[in-house]
């Protein structure tokens, strides 16, 4: 299958009072096209942190530090990588919500408590799909001013629509400028001659100085009274969002879009969430842990619509949770992460039987087995403080197979057999051959 | 987290190993390495010095009367500084250095005066209603209500002028019409903490509810009462000194800096020469109520942003 | 998108509290209820401030009546009796009260008439003043606050930080009187009072049409341009002064909430659907750091008020606050009591308002 999305070394830290919190310590995962992907580990592994750096959202005190995150969203060109580190924060606001989404662990704080249902799924629409509204608006005035003529009201309408217009045209030629500047830049990327460098600013300045907004358009939405025009593109919107609840089969979604985030349940918040995710079929879908605080029957429902919408909509699932049983339910490849660092990756059925790693061995014989016969085995010490995270193999202090090398150096990742990789000396280095 | 700590504490690792101890140490440290609170400090520490060394700084001429700041003649217009008054003096030639050195303690006083003791009535009544609820929380909050519609500057004005002006009787209202103040937010903070787990635990493990208020709650919610608190020192400086300048302090002549700004009101503006004639009258007691409240406000600030969990992480 | 409710059992999760009830009804079903019991609350603050006045000894209040300097013990009696200050209290209050409600606060020797006469004269000069300086104070503080915040640690926020510690530490009055000291004393413009003496002449002539009361306003109506500029003249320095202390807390109070929102997670969720910052900051976190401002507002204008006392007093505007500083001075009891009272009740309109403005940023929040 093909990659879709796919992580090479990366680095994040975080710089707090306390210290440098080297939370990523070198991560590699590949998401590839229609697959489900799981992510598993303990609290404070980095798991989180992985994700938000793939949006390239990671929270203040932190920072990215190496490595390359790479998107195959090229539909001509499989093989076509780009490299969101490289890429401007307006271009990754043309990504996030649109081509990748992301879904997360609390719902109740996630949606924000102020804005009705509506607004927050609507913002979606509003931020990916402009264009698309700004016609449908047009094509509704056109008709209305089709139907009936009233001399002074017909006027003011063609002016509507000359202002709506002129905003989908500056907006769609921002999406296109945007969209040839990052392909410039692209082009440019590797190659470090002075001369590059300088063609590179005056497309990096062309890129900022470009405007989103048309000016005559922006003083009509701000002017009080004036602006109430721009009310016009709320029945669009409206529409749209209640099509989306209803697809994503909530009930009542009239009565849903309308209330704010306090009104709802747990499980109905989730589901919120997840429609604002999928308000703009991503190519992939992030799901940080979605059902950690729900009850059991909900979090059976929420999986589940994860499940249908992953055959029906979204080609890929990334999937985060500590929980081995669900991850056994619904992953196809899965990867293990201890303390920053991507441990082994296989997929769900090989790991499960053939576990390599001495964590993922350690963790498999954690989980309850339907026939538990000897007592559960829990491993040994506590997490790694990860501002002075141990040497070498992060999992070393608590490792039974430990060696020498182990405390030195870190170990290489190793392809075990195709599709199967882990890091570990065990498989690698001549100690433990020997 | 209470469990936790109680096992902790019980195991006698030693005191320094304590999580709040623990804690306490790491917001100091982060406290003293912010410049802000660093010149807060400062500025507390050179009034605490000026104020416990007025007697050497500045002997005063009468020593059962030092807040009585000495006159040098009874010229009406101020003199500008110089060797013999090195601040200037005021109108009747009372001298702007000493009234400043010996108002810094009455400054001391004021604050700490009024603070502890509006501290004290807002923790008893406020621990009260905040943990017994009911009719009695009920009666103290209406009444903090109206308190709170009150115009507090114009009924203690009112209030200093009914029971005799003077600096005395400006501490006494102040403790009067400012106890509603602390009461609520006490009780705000007790509310807060009077469902959390740890005292529910204490309720469940037979504590009985004064031992609770005093054993459990009073030491978590004090942290940042005090904290409002110790930055109150510097308005309540300030309020004093605002009911001084209106005329309802000492008699003039005593080293009050409140009451100094308010001798100046007539130098504003001085002859036609030399318009800015008079600006050491005007400016140097202002300054140093500003430099003051200056001092506490950083140091309170800086303290709720270090101090404050809520705050914290960024 | 093909339906999935197979996979949501109809109904189990939703629990909304449909907001379908007329919400003006409501709304005017509380402000009525407020009201009722505003008037328990100044009813409250009418007997704490009665029983403040009774503190102070009859003769001390009735001081101010006197009016030569040898004055009998005997004659000062018979003033006591005249105005009935040896009665009970209850009897005193109960008169007093009494003659509120026929309209009579009594007689006001600092506004040399009936109190009321001397409100309508007093109030139009304080009402410009706040009419001017509250927008501006909650406009600048809110938009330094949240400039402060989004500048986190950087120069901009160094500034804020630095200009609000330092406006909130300085004393009104000292301010004040720098401003008086350097503006009219130094440069000659910016004169204390609230008109010139040309002004007050034509404002005080038989043509003059008062209206309102407010001077730039009534300059407006007569069309006398020049009463409006020497009017707003006379309102620089003393809104100035005002704004310098309130913008300064405000200010403090939306930097620090606008950092907790920031914080939020639902800022992290704006960031996934590709929210540029510009949005967040202005959709996302600003309406919910508004709130604890909003909350706080009520209070603020307490302090105004007691700003306004010393502001008008150090530029000798002829306002309420003046007006109560003398009359507290004097010991003037009919204005003191009424002016509390008054206070006390704009002090509750204004956190009715803000209560209900409170209510409308914050949906979770619900009028009952
Ligand atoms: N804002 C932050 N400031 C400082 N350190 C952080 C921050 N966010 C995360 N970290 C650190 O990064 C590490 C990884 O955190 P992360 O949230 O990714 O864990 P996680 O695997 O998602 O855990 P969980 O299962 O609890 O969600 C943690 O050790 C944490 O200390
Ligand atoms: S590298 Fe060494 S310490 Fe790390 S898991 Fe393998 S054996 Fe254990
Ligand atoms: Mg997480």
């Amino acid at each position: 299958m093909e990659q879709l999305v796919k992580t090479e070394k990366v680095v994040t830290n975080f710089y707090t009072y306390e210290g440098v919190v080297k939370a990523l310590n070198g991560v590699s995962v590949e998401v590839r096209k229609g697959e489900t992907y799981g992510l598993v580990g303990e609290s404070g592994c980095g798991k989180s942190v992985t994700v938000r750096s793939i949006m390239r959202i990671v929270q203040s005190p932190g920072r990215i530090e190496d490595g390359k995150i790479l998107l195959f969203f090229s539909d001509t060109d499989r093989n076509q990588a780009v490299d969101i580190l490289k890429r401007s924060e307006a271009f990754m606001q043309t990504i996030r919500g649109n081509e990748i989404s992301m879904i997360f662990q609390e719902a109740s704080t996630s949606l924000n408590p102020v804005l009705s249902i509506e607004y927050q799924i609507g913002e979606s629409f509003r931020l990916h799909r402009m264009p698309e509204i700004l016609r449908e608006t047009i094509d509704e005035l056109q008709a209305n001013l089709d139907k009936k003529k009233i001399p002074f009201v017909s006027g003011w309408k063609k002016f509507q629509i000359s202002l709506f217009n002129r905003q989908k045209e500056t907006l769609e030629n921002y999406e296109r400028l945007i969209d040839s500047i990052e392909f410039q830049l692209a082009e440019l990327e590797d190659d470090g001659t002075s001369k590059n460098r300088r063609l590179k600013d005056e497309l990096n300045r062309k890129r900022d100085m470009l405007r989103k907004d048309d000016r005559l358009v922006m003083f009509f939405r701000r002017f009080p009274f004036l602006r109430r025009y721009y009310r016009r593109i709320n029945p669009v919107i409206h529409r749209k969002v209640v099509n989306l609840l209803k697809e994503l089969g909530v009930p009542n979604p009239e009565n849903i879009a309308r209330s704010y985030p306090h009104e709802l349940s747990g499980g109905m918040q989730q589901r919120i969430v997840i429609a604002i995710a999928l308000a703009c079929h991503p190519r992939i879908l992030i799901a940080d842990e979605p059902t950690s605080n729900l009850d059991v029957t909900i979090q059976a429902q929420i999986l589940d619509m994860i499940r249908v919408l992953k055959e029906t909509t979204i080609s890929s699932v990334l999937f985060i949770t500590h929980d081995l049983g669900v991850v056994a339910e619904i992953c196809d490849r899965v990867t293990v992460m201890y303390a920053g660092d991507t441990c082994e990756t296989a997929e769900v059925k090989e790991l499960f039987q053939k576990p390599l790693h001495p964590y993922t061995k350690a963790l498999l014989r954690s989980v309850p087995k339907v026939r538990q016969e000897e007592a559960l085995a829990t491993i040994p010490g506590v997490v790694p403080n990860l501002v002075n995270p141990p040497t070498g193999c992060r999992f070393h202090p608590r490792c039974e197979s430990a060696m020498d090398i182990c405390k030195r150096e870190k170990p290489p990742l190793f392809t075990y057999a195709p599709g199967h990789t882990v890091s570990c000396h065990l498989y690698t280095s001549k100690e433990a051959k020997s | 987290m209470s469990t936790e700590l109680k096992q902790k504490t019980t195991k006698k690792e030693g005191f320094l190993s304590h999580p709040a101890v623990k804690e306490f140490t790491f917001s100091a440290k982060r406290f003293l390495k912010n410049p802000l609170s660093i010149i807060g400090l400062t500025i507390i520490l050179i009034f605490a010095l000026i104020a416990i060394f007025a007697p050497v700084l500045a002997p005063p001429e009468d020593p059962y009367d030092p807040f009585k700041i000495p006159h040098d003649g009874w010229k009406t217009a101020p003199s500008p500084p110089s060797p013999e008054h090195p601040l200037g003096t005021m109108e009747q030639q009372y001298d702007i250095l000493y009234g400043i050195i010996w108002g810094t303690r009455s400054a001391f006083k004021i604050g700490f005066f009024i603070v502890m003791a509006n501290l004290f009535i807002g923790i008893i009544l406020g621990s009260l209603a905040g943990y017994f609820g009911g009719w009695f929380d009920e009666i103290i909050m209406r009444i903090t209500d109206m308190f709170y519609a009150l115009p507090f500057l114009v009924m203690a004005m009112a209030l200093v002028v009914a029971i005799g002006r003077g600096l005395q009787s400006i501490i006494i209202v102040m403790i009067i019409l400012g106890w509603p103040t602390y009461t609520r937010m006490i009780r705000g903070e007790i509310m807060a903490l009077r469902d959390k787990d740890f005292i529910l635990a204490a309720k469940a493990g037979g504590a009985k509810s004064l031992r609770i208020i005093i054993q459990h709650i009073l030491p978590n919610s004090i942290y940042s009462v005090l904290i409002v608190a110790s930055m109150n020192i510097g308005t309540t400086v300030l309020t004093a000194a605002a009911l001084s300048f209106l005329g309802l302090g000492s008699e003039s002549g005593y080293a009050d800096w409140g009451q100094m700004v308010s001798m100046c009101r007539d130098w504003i503006v001085g002859p036609p020469d030399n318009r800015l004639a008079y600006w050491y009258v005007v400016f140097t007691p202002g300054f140093v109520i500003a430099m003051f409240v200056l001092g506490w406000n950083l140091l309170g600030d800086a303290a709720r942003d270090v101090f404050d969990p809520k705050m914290r992480r960024k | 998108m093909i339906s999935i409710e197979k996979t949501i059992d109809a109904d189990v999760s939703i629990n909304i509290f449909l907001k379908t009830e007329k919400n003006h009804v409501n709304l005017l079903n509380y402000i009525i209820r407020r009201l009722l019991l505003m008037i328990l609350v100044l009813f409250g603050v009418s007997l704490i401030v009665f029983s403040i006045m009774m503190i102070i000894p009859p003769g001390q209040r009735v001081a101010i009546y006197v009016k030569s300097e040898k004055v009998t013990p005997a004659q000062m009696e018979a003033l006591i009796e005249k105005y009935g200050m040896n009665d009970p209290a209850p009897i005193q209050y109960a008169r007093w009260i009494g003659n509120i409600f026929q309209g009579d606060f009594g007689y006001s020797e600092t506004a040399k008439g009936p109190v009321i006469e001397g409100f309508k004269q007093y109030f139009p000069i304080t009402l410009e003043l706040v009419l001017l300086s509250t927008p501006l104070i909650i406009l600048v503080g809110v938009w330094l606050g949240t400039l402060g915040a989004v500048h986190k640690d950087k120069p901009v926020d160094h500034f804020t930080r630095v200009f609000a510690v330092i406006g909130y530490s300085l004393p009104t009055f000292w301010l004040g009187l720098m401003l008086l000291m350097l503006f009219y004393g130094l440069l000659g413009i910016f004169p204390p009072g609230q008109i010139s003496n040309v002004g007050k002449d034509v404002i005080s002539s038989p043509e003059w049409n008062r209206v309102t009361g407010l001077i730039c306003l009534d300059g407006i109506i007569n069309g006398r341009w020049d009463i409006v500029w020497d009017g707003f003249y006379h309102l620089i320095l003393p809104a100035f002064n005002l704004v310098i202390l309130s913008c300064a807390l405000i200010l403090r109070l939306m930097r620090s909430s606008m950092l907790e929102s920031l914080g939020q997670d639902y800022i992290r969720t704006a960031l996934a659907k590709g929210a540029d910052r510009g949005t967040i900051n202005r959709i996302h976190a600003r309406r919910n750091a508004l709130i604890p401002v909003i909350t706080i507002s009520g209070l603020m204008f307490a302090g105004l008020m007691a700003g306004m006392v010393i502001t008008e007093t150090i530029f000798n505007r002829k306002g309420i606050g003046l007006w109560m500083a003398r009359a507290a001075l004097q010991l003037d009891v009919p204005a003191i009591m009424f002016n509390v009272l008054f206070l006390g009740t704009i002090f509750a309109v204004v956190n009715l308002i803000v209560d209900i403005l409170y209510a409308y940023v914050d949906p979770r929040i619900r009028l009952t």
